[in-house]
C-alpha cells in the first residue's frame, strides 16, 4: 500500500470532524472536545506517515484532476502535490494542531454550550490549512487560503460579544484581505503569461516567461504573504488577534493562519527569484518587520501581547531567509540560496514548536491568575512549576541560546542574510537588523519570563492564591502538550543532524548534506554564531538585571526625556493602528463621501432633473387639453395645413 | 364641359367655409352642418377627378361617402339630442367638462 495515494485523506479527517459536531455537537457537549481530537488526531497519524515516507524515500508525488474547464486552452485543477516542504509542513501543522485541540479540551472546560462551536471551528480551521498544504497549485492554495481567513475570523471573534474581540475579527479579516487582493492579482498575472496555476509547470515555465510579468506576479503573491503573515507594514492585525481564546492564538500563531503566508513564499520562491529587486523586497520586509515588531514586544504590558509581537517578529527572519535565498539564487548561487531557503523553513518549524509552547503556558499562566497583564502577576513560579520551567525552555530557545533550536535556525538565517550581503549591501544592513532583533528577542523574552514568574507576587497572583481554588496549576490534558512542546522546542534543532541532516531533506532543488561534525565546524568556527550568542545573552542579562535584580529600574528609564516619547510610541504601536484608522477613514471613508456627494447631486441632480422638467413641460402642455373642441379643430387644421405646405415645399407632393 | 378649374374653386371655397364654419360656430348643429359642408366639398372633388380622368372609380367613392355621410350625421344628431337633454344646451363652450 502506498501511504502517498491516501495523502488526500489528510484534510479530510478534521474536515468530517468538522461536520460531525457541527451537524450533532450542539447536545453532546464534553464529547466534542474528544470528537475533534480524534478526528484531528486521525488526521495527524496520517499526516506524520506520509511525511516520514516523503522524507525516507524523498519521493515528489503529485496527482491532479480538471476540475473546471474555462476554456480547451485553460483548465482550473485539483490535486495533491507532495514533497520535502508540504511533508514539513504537515508535521508541524498536524501535530501541533492536535496538541492544541488535547489542551484545548481542558482549557475551554468552562465555556458550555459555546465549546460546540469552538470545536466545530477548530476542526474546519486545521481541516483547511492541511488543504492548503496539500494543494498542488496556487489557485486551489488561494481556495483554502480564504478558508483559513474565515476561521480566523470566526475564532477570533470567538467572545463576539465583546466589542473588543468583534473589532479584532473584523480587523484581522480585513487587513489580510488587502493581503489577499494582491494574492489574487498575483494569480491572474501567473495566469494570463503562464496559462497555468500547478506548481511544478509553473517552475518549469518560467525560463521561458516575460521576466517583467514573473516580477510582477511575484510581487504581488508575496503581498499576500504579507498580508497573512502580518508582515510590514500589514502587521497591526495580529497583536489585535490576541482578543480570541488563546488555545486559537496558539494555533494561528503556531500551526496555521501566520505559517500559511511563509509556505506561499515557499512555493513561490523560484517565481520571487526571477527578480532580484522582488527577493530584495522580500528580504527587505522581513528585515524590517523582524527589527519593528521586536521593538514593539521590548514594553508591551500584556503576556499575550508580547507573544504577539514575537510572532511577528520571528514570521519576519523566515521571510528574511527566504528573501536572502531568493536573492542569492538570482544571483547564480543556487547551493546557498537553497540552504537559505531551508534555514527560514527550519526557522518557521522551530518557531512553531516554542511559540505553540508559549502560548499554551501563557494560556495556562491566564487560567490560573485570569488577567493577562503582566503587571498583575509575578512571583507565580512557585505555584505553576511545570509552566515555569517548560515556558523557560522556550523563552531560551527562542533567545537563540545553543544548544536549545532557536539558536540553529536563527543562526543559519542570519548567515544566509550575511552571506547575501556580499552580492547586496542592503543584506548587511538587514543583518544588522537581525542581530539587533536577537537581542531584543532575548530581551522582551526574559522580561516576561521574569514578570510572570519571579519577583514580588503582585496583585493578580496575590488573588488567584489567596482564594484558593486552585490546588494544582491545570490539569493533564493542559500539562501534557506543554511538555511535549517544550521537549520539542528543546530538540527540533536536532533535526539537523538526523539522517542527512535538515538541509539535506528540506531544500530547493540542491541538497545540502553534512554530518554532524561538518555542520558543527561550520556554524562554531564563524564568528557571526558568537555575535548573535553574546546578542542573546547580553539581552537575557539586561532583563535579568532590570526585572529580577531589579538594579536597573525600567521606570526610571523611560520616566522622561527621548526613552519617554519612544516609550509611549512603542505603546501605540508607531502608531500603526491610528494609521490604519485614518487610512481607512480619510482613504476609504473620504473617498465614499466623494461618491456619495458624486451619487447625491450628480446622478440624483440628472434624474431628478429629467423628471422635474418632465412634469414643468407637461404643466405647460396640458393646458392645451382644455375642452373646448373647436380650439383642438383648429390645431387639427392647422397641424394639417403646416404638414401638407412641408410636404409640398420638399417636393413630395410635386 | 365645365374646366377642372372652376370646379376646384368652387370646392376650395366651400371647404374654407365649411371649415371656418367649423371653427368660429358655436352651436354644435352648425358645426355638424358645416362639417357636411366640407364633406360635400370633398365629395364634388371626387365627382370632378372622376369624370376628369373617365374614371369611375370617383363616382363610387362619391356615392359610398354620401352613404357614410348620412350614417354619421344621425350618430351625430343622436349625441346632440342627448346632450341637449342632459345639459339643456347645444353650446361647444358649454361642453367642456373633459380637459386637464
Amino acid at each position: 500500500m502506498d501511504i502517498l495515494e491516501y495523502a488526500w485523506l489528510i484534510p479530510v479527517l478534521p474536515l468530517l470532524a468538522f461536520v460531525f459536531i457541527g451537524f450533532f455537537g450542539k447536545k453532546l457537549n464534553d464529547l466534542n472536545g474528544y470528537i475533534a481530537v480524534g478526528g484531528v488526531g486521525a488526521g495527524m497519524v496520517l499526516a506524520l506517515w506520509t511525511a516520514f515516507e516523503l522524507l525516507t524515500t524523498g519521493r515528489v508525488y503529485s496527482t491532479s484532476q480538471t476540475w473546471v474547464v474555462l476554456s480547451s486552452e485553460y483548465t482550473l485543477e485539483m490535486g495533491v502535490y507532495l514533497d520535502n516542504v508540504a511533508a514539513m509542513m504537515l508535521i508541524v501543522v498536524s501535530f501541533i494542531a492536535f496538541l492544541v485541540v488535547v489542551y484545548s479540551t481542558a482549557y475551554m472546560h468552562d465555556q458550555g454550550p459555546r465549546r460546540h462551536r469552538y470545536f466545530t471551528e477548530i476542526c474546519l480551521f486545521v481541516g483547511v490549512m492541511l488543504g492548503l498544504v496539500l494543494a498542488n497549485n496556487f489557485f486551489q492554495m488561494f481556495v483554502f487560503w480564504e478558508l483559513v481567513g474565515l476561521c480566523s475570523y470566526l475564532l477570533i471573534g470567538f467572545w463576539y460579544e465583546r466589542p473588543s474581540a468583534a473589532r479584532a475579527a473584523k480587523k484581522a479579516f480585513l487587513v489580510t484581505r488587502v493581503g489577499d487582493v494582491m494574492f489574487m492579482v498575483g494569480l491572474f498575472i501567473l495566469f494570463t503569461e503562464l496559462g497555468t496555476f500547478n506548481y511544478e509547470q509553473v517552475w518549469h515555465a518560467l525560463d521561458t516567461a516575460d521576466p517583467t510579468m514573473m516580477a510582477f506576479a511575484a510581487f504581488f503573491l508575496f503581498g499576500g504573504a504579507i498580508g497573512k503573515s502580518a508582515q510590514f507594514p500589514l502587521h497591526d492585525w495580529l497583536p489585535d488577534a490576541m482578543e480570541g481564546p488563546t488555545t486559537v492564538s496558539a494555533l494561528i500563531h503556531a500551526a496555521t493562519m501566520v505559517n500559511a503566508g511563509v509556505y506561499l513564499v515557499a512555493r513561490s520562491f523560484p517565481i520571487i527569484a526571477t527578480s532580484a529587486e522582488v527577493s530584495l523586497f522580500v528580504g527587505a520586509i522581513g528585515g524590517i518587520t523582524a527589527f519593528v515588531a521586536a521593538s514593539m514586544a521590548l514594553c508591551a504590558p500584556k503576556i499575550k501581547g508580547v507573544l504577539a509581537y514575537s510572532t511577528v517578529s520571528q514570521l519576519g527572519y523566515m521571510i528574511l531567509g527566504l528573501g536572502a535565498g531568493a536573492f542569492l539564487w538570482h544571483h547564480g548561487h543556487h547551493v546557498e540560496g537553497s540552504i537559505a531557503f531551508g534555514a527560514g523553513l527550519f526557522h518557521l518549524m522551530n518557531h512553531a514548536f516554542f511559540k505553540g509552547q508559549l502560548f499554551l503556558g501563557a494560556g495556562a499562566v491566564i487560567h490560573y491568575v485570569h488577567t493577562e497583564d503582566l503587571a498583575q502577576m509575578g512571583g507565580l513560579g512557585k505555584y505553576m512549576k511545570v509552566s515555569m520551567i517548560t515556558m523557560l525552555i522556550s523563552c531560551i530557545s527562542i533567545a537563540g541560546i545553543p544548544p536549545l533550536s532557536g539558536f540553529w535556525s536563527k543562526d543559519e538565517v542570519l548567515a544566509v542574510t550575511f552571506e547575501a550581503g556580499d552580492a547586496g549591501l542592503t543584506f548587511m544592513v538587514l543583518w544588522v537588523l537581525g542581530v539587533l532583533t536577537a537581542f531584543m528577542t532575548a530581551f522582551y523574552m526574559f522580561r516576561m519570563w521574569f514578570m510572570v514568574f519571579k519577583g514580588q507576587p503582585n496583585e493578580g497572583t496575590r488573588h488567584a492564591t489567596e482564594h484558593g481554588h486552585h490546588k494544582h496549576e491545570a490539569p493533564i490534558a493542559m500539562l501534557l502538550p506543554l511538555v511535549i512542546l517544550a521537549a520539542l522546542a528543546f530538540a527540533s534543532g536536532f533535526a539537523l543532524f538526523i539522517g542527512d541532516g535538515f538541509f539535506g531533506a528540506i531544500y530547493f532543488e540542491h541538497a545540502h548534506v553534512l554530518t554532524m561534525g561538518e555542520r558543527l565546524t561550520e556554524v562554531f568556527t564563524s564568528p557571526l554564531t558568537y555575535i548573535s550568542i553574546v546578542a542573546a545573552v547580553s539581552g537575557i542579562m539586561l532583563a535579568y538585571f532590570s526585572f529580577y535584580k531589579t538594579k536597573i529600574s525600567a521606570e526610571k528609564v523611560v520616566s522622561k526625556g527621548f526613552p519617554k516619547a519612544m516609550h509611549q510610541l512603542l505603546l501605540d504601536r508607531y502608531k500603526f493602528p491610528v494609521a490604519y484608522d485614518k487610512i481607512g477613514y480619510v482613504g476609504v471613508y473620504g473617498f465614499s463621501l466623494l461618491l456619495d456627494k458624486f451619487d447625491r447631486y450628480v446622478i440624483d441632480g440628472i434624474v431628478n432633473g429629467i423628471a422635474a422638467f418632465l412634469t414643468k413641460a407637461g404643466g405647460v402642455v396640458r393646458k392645451l387639453q382644455n375642452g373646448y373642441v373647436q380650439s383642438y379643430a383648429t390645431l387639427l387644421l392647422i397641424g394639417v395645413s403646416v404638414i401638407v405646405i412641408l410636404l409640398y415645399v420638399v417636393g413630395v407632393l410635386r | 364641359m365645365i374646366p377642372l378649374e372652376f370646379v376646384l374653386i368652387i370646392t376650395s371655397v366651400l371647404f374654407v367655409i365649411g371649415a371656418a364654419g367649423v371653427i368660429l360656430k358655436k352651436n354644435a348643429i352648425m358645426i355638424l352642418m358645416c362639417i357636411e359642408i366640407m364633406l360635400n366639398a370633398a365629395i364634388i372633388n371626387l365627382v370632378a377627378f372622376s369624370s376628369y380622368f373617365g374614371d369611375a372609380t370617383g363616382q363610387g367613392f362619391a356615392l359610398f361617402s354620401i352613404g357614410i355621410a348620412a350614417a354619421e350625421v344621425t350618430i351625430a344628431l343622436a349625441i346632440l339630442l342627448n346632450l341637449n337633454k342632459l345639459r339643456k344646451t347645444v353650446d361647444v363652450d358649454e361642453i367642456n367638462l373633459l380637459r386637464w
